[in-house]
């Protein structure tokens, strides 16, 4: 009865505007969830039922519903997941599963005997991740489905993203989930039909934005938090409370239980912001709010506002380290609380981070599993921004006065450094990165070659790319495709065919292709000639003094050579020796290109890309040449080195 | 004796032995020049023409590390064999020179000449070695003892290492006080090879650990002035030497010459808890 009355209301915020968290929908609200569990934090199950519903947008009946089981990712070391000792469970205690011990929809109709596991990634029989439910009868376009669940969930451990350490409990990814149906153009695809992938090793996540009901019954000395907005704490007597959490338009739910939790709180704007830490972490925690508090300020001014009015975040403690640094949206988690010292700004990196998933995958809800750079790595390149903005002066991750590092620096490191960098492309899921260059692709090249588009398109109208994009897609499921046509719709609107057409050859190159950039000076010369003029004379040649003040002219010659397959219009700065400045530009296209000057000052320098925009080139010390090197900085570290090494025999020794 | 008279007696016999001090920072520097003059070239190899060597200047850009790609890890391993040499033969050298030190600290009068003084580095070496070696020994197991068994307890118990961190920085003063002991012992030790010519290193430890109860407080308080004194001042040198970021080449010589005068009242100092617990024990 209670379980129809929730339908109902949940029901009711599509039709009417009976709103409890926001204002008005965000999203199409096309599934929702009204979950009733009890915590048993011994056995570490979660009991309970649910009632789901999807409503069918297409404009076909829909047969069968796909649903995500991702806690079975956890229950054998032949799932996708754990196969290859990528996890395995910590004692016979460990394992995790979610078991359906009933399935109704909405008319009653018992549907045991209607659903099985499916593979449709690799095939895997052992996977049971992904559920296939065929339906009595098809639901008509507009139409609702309910199913109502009974279920078990036993959290795994160790906890990676999800599970219990003791009486810790990070509980994500925990109760049977929709996939997402797509229709037909709806990311250039072809036809109708469920996206729902299984749960992989670098696992991703697609889903559409829900509305939660979520109550939880569990022992009272428990301390909780969620992406939802807490609506009800009560008191059952026994020892046990339960806590009920609402939340809407947002792609994901998960919450935390633990004794342990240290709660503190600060609001920004409208946003009541909670951080969940431990008795280490208390010390971080200003330093963790003042990040979520610049992160927030820095992407409502460039990308757009973040419209929930609450925001969660963990902490947590070491027994739950394998929680930290992943998103719900609402609710995120950060990492390396107490123990990191100041001037390293790790976990302030890692909460910037975090929340950023708020905006990319979590707003503009990209399908993470078959594009991760979409989210990764967007968010990657405005996590860089945000820290380089906010932090040490442009160096937001290391800031010592011998020793400093940009975050944009650290992401374009482990790119550049990566030997498996040219070995696949930028597109690919998120399973099928070849020799482990998930992340290295996914974030690091991505945010790279972002980090370029703004150096060739400039800043505003990066910006105003990422503002049209969240105007057009926000609460949607944009695609790569889609990203593209936004940039090519604001490029051409604020620089014309400047750089073509339309930008599809940046990405061609960046994203689709596998090539490296690497532009270099190969060398700088100067021939030293006489201003004589020839007199031609039968066989004879003689020549006249011409200016007697201009005596000497130079030919100069600077050469620039392309290195890589990627072809990226690149800015030549020229001095001479006169002090005169010239600026060139070449589009980079020939593999090399000379420029030639002559004149009475020589050139004493040049250097490719000065303000150093094309983050791709994979080499920056070749460009730049200089007919004299400044040898200082080599003397002053020898100096260093000399004293150290004498410190060193000195103190060390008896 | 009083306290002060005997830190005043080692400061003078410490600075009348300047030549000696001279000749043990012009091997140092020759030591660490050979090592660093390649590892200079190398690096000016590295960025040849370029001018990204301009990150360098006003603190190392980690960021440039990706750019030198496999030169970078070179660099690192030419500088981490460069500074494992340099710490072995150094250490070879302080306890040659040290021999010669303590036979000038420990006489009655007058000074040493240089002959002297390497003949009887030669001749303690050994002995010294050997005390070296031993004492070292001492104060690695004293430490681990000390710090690291409360560190590895302290992360088995809590299973965080930051609820151990006050009783670690309380450990960390225990021992630091406890270090001028272990130092006292082995500078009375080798005062008393030195002034006995004996090679018999056990005796003179228990030589060392008798002169140690003998007058207890003020050998440690002795040894203990000056180690205070020598860590402020050791740390005020690395962190002007850290911070500092001459950019011209004349500055940068200047950056030479003070770095390397401090250095050389580093010597001093050091000499002079030699010259001290030389005075303390007589
Ligand atoms: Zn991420």
């Amino acid at each position: 009865m209670r379980g129809i009355l929730l339908v109902f209301l949940c029901l009711l915020p599509i039709t009417a505007g009976g709103q409890i968290v926001i204002d008005k929908p965000l999203s199409q609200r096309l599934t929702g969830y009204d979950i009733d569990v009890t915590l048993d934090p011994v056995k570490h199950t979660l009991n309970g039922m649910m009632n789901a519903w999807w409503v069918n947008h297409s404009s076909k009946p829909v047969g069968e519903a796909m649903m995500h089981m991702y806690l079975n990712a956890f229950s054998s070391s032949q799932s996708t997941f754990a196969s290859g000792g990528r996890w395995s469970a910590a004692g016979d205690d460990g394992w995790g599963w979610v078991k359906i011990s009933s399935m109704k929809d909405g008319m009653g109709n018992d549907l045991s005997g209607s659903y099985g596991y499916v593979s449709p990634d690799d095939g895997n029989v052992n996977d049971k991740t992904v559920l296939r439910v065929v339906l009595p009868e098809p639901v008509a376009p507009g139409d609702t489905l309910v199913l109502k669940i009974d279920f078990v969930s036993k959290l795994p451990s160790p906890i990676q993203r999800t599970g219990y350490n003791e009486d810790f409990h990070f509980v994500a990814q925990w109760f049977p989930k929709f996939g997402v149906y797509e229709t037909a153009g709806m990311r250039q695809r072809e036809a109708d039909g469920w996206n729902c992938h299984q749960f992989h090793p670098n696992s991703e996540f697609y889903s559409n934005h829900s509305v939660y009901n979520v109550s939880v019954t569990l022992p009272t000395e428990f301390v909780t938090g969620s992406g939802g907005k807490l609506m009800e704490e009560t008191d059952l007597g026994g020892g046990l409370k339960k806590v009920i959490w609402r939340a809407e338009d947002i792609v994901d739910f998960a919450w935390t239980a633990w004794p342990g939790y240290k709660v503190v709180t600060r609001k920004w704007n409208n946003v009541d912001i909670t951080l969940l830490t431990c008795k280490m972490g208390l010390s971080k925690a200003e330093n963790h709010l003042d990040a979520v508090v610049y992160a927030l300020e820095y992407l409502a001014a460039r990308v757009g506002p973040y419209p929930w009015p609450h925001l969660t975040f963990v902490d947590p403690p070491l027994s739950g380290s394998g929680a930290g640094g992943m998103e719900y949206t609402t609710l995120f988690t950060t990492m390396g609380g107490g123990a990191v010292p100041v001037f390293l700004k790790m976990p302030e990196m890692v909460t910037v981070h975090e929340f950023g998933h708020a905006y990319f995958m979590g707003i503009m809800a990209s399908n993470e599993f078959e594009e991760p750079w979409l989210d990764e790595g967007v968010n990657s390149y405005w996590e860089q921004r945000i820290m380089d903005h906010y932090y040490g002066g442009g160096y937001g991750l290391v800031q010592l006065p011998f020793l400093k590092m940009s975050d944009t620096d650290q992401g374009r490191l482990t790119y550049i450094s990566s030997p498996s960098r040219a070995i696949a492309s930028n597109d690919l899921p998120s399973w099928m990165y070849p020799h482990g260059t998930y992340s290295m692709m996914s974030y690091n090249k991505a945010a790279t070659w972002l980090h370029t588009l703004q150096g060739i398109i400039g800043d505003e109208t990066m910006d105003n790319v990422f503002r049209e994009y969240y105007n057009r897609w926000a609460f949607r499921h944009p695609s790569g495709r889609d990203f593209i046509s936004v940039v090519n719709d604001v490029v051409k609107s604020e620089h014309g065919d400047r750089f073509g057409e339309n930008m599809n050859w940046f990405f061609e190159q960046v994203l689709y292709g596998k090539g490296e950039c690497d532009y270099r000076v190969s060398g700088i010369t100067n021939y030293k000639i006489r201003s004589y003029s020839g007199v031609v004379d039968g066989d004879s040649v003689t020549y006249t003094r011409g200016d007697r003040r201009s005596d000497t002219l130079y030919i100069s010659r600077i050469s620039i050579e392309r290195l890589g397959d990627i072809m990226l219009p690149v800015d030549i700065l020229i001095r001479f020796d006169n002090g005169k400045e010239v600026l060139e530009t070449w589009d980079g296209k020939a593999s090399y290109r000379d420029f030639e000057y002559t004149g009475s000052s020589k050139v004493i320098w040049a250097k490719l890309d000065p303000l150093d925009r094309i983050d791709m080139d994979v080499n920056r010390i070749n460009n730049s040449w200089t007919l004299e090197p400044d040898r200082t900085a080599a003397r002053r570290m020898l100096n260093k080195f000399v004293l150290l090494m004498q410190m060193m025999i000195s103190v060390f020794t008896l | 004796m009083s306290l002060f008279k005997t830190l005043k007696n080692g400061a003078a016999a410490a600075a009348s032995s300047y030549k000696l001090i001279l000749l043990i920072w012009v091997t140092t520097l020759v030591l660490t020049l050979a090592v660093g003059y390649p590892l200079r070239s190398f690096l000016n190899m590295i960025f040849g023409n370029s001018m990204a060597v301009e990150r360098l200047n006003d603190g190392f850009d980690l960021g440039i590390t990706g750019d030198l790609g496999k030169s970078f890890g070179g660099l690192i391993a030419s500088v981490s064999a460069g500074t494992m040499l340099i710490g072995l033969v150094g250490f070879f050298i302080m306890t040659f020179f040290a021999g010669g030190l303590f036979r000038r600290f420990s006489l009655a009068w007058g000074g040493l000449k240089v002959s002297d003084f390497l003949r009887t580095s030669a001749g303690n070496f050994i002995p010294f070695l050997k005390i070296a070696l031993l004492l070292m020994l001492i104060i690695g197991a004293y430490t681990f003892i000390l710090t690291g068994i409360p560190i590895i307890a302290g992360l088995i118990v809590s299973g965080s290492p930051g609820q151990t961190g006050n009783i670690i920085y309380g450990l960390f003063v225990i021992w630091a006080l406890g270090l001028p002991v272990w130092l006292f012992v082995a500078d009375a030790s080798r005062r008393w090879i030195a002034a006995t010519g004996s090679r018999k290193v056990f005796r003179a430890l228990g030589a060392g650990f008798r002169a140690l109860r003998m007058r207890f407080w003020h050998s440690y308080l002795t040894v203990l002035a000056v180690v205070l004194i020598n860590a402020v001042f050791i740390l005020a040198l690395m962190w002007l030497a850290g911070t500092s970021t001459p950019e011209k080449g004349i500055t940068v010589f200047l950056f030479f010459v003070a770095t390397q005068a401090l250095f050389i009242i580093r010597l001093f100092m050091k000499a002079w808890r030699y010259a001290s617990v030389c005075e303390a024990v007589k």
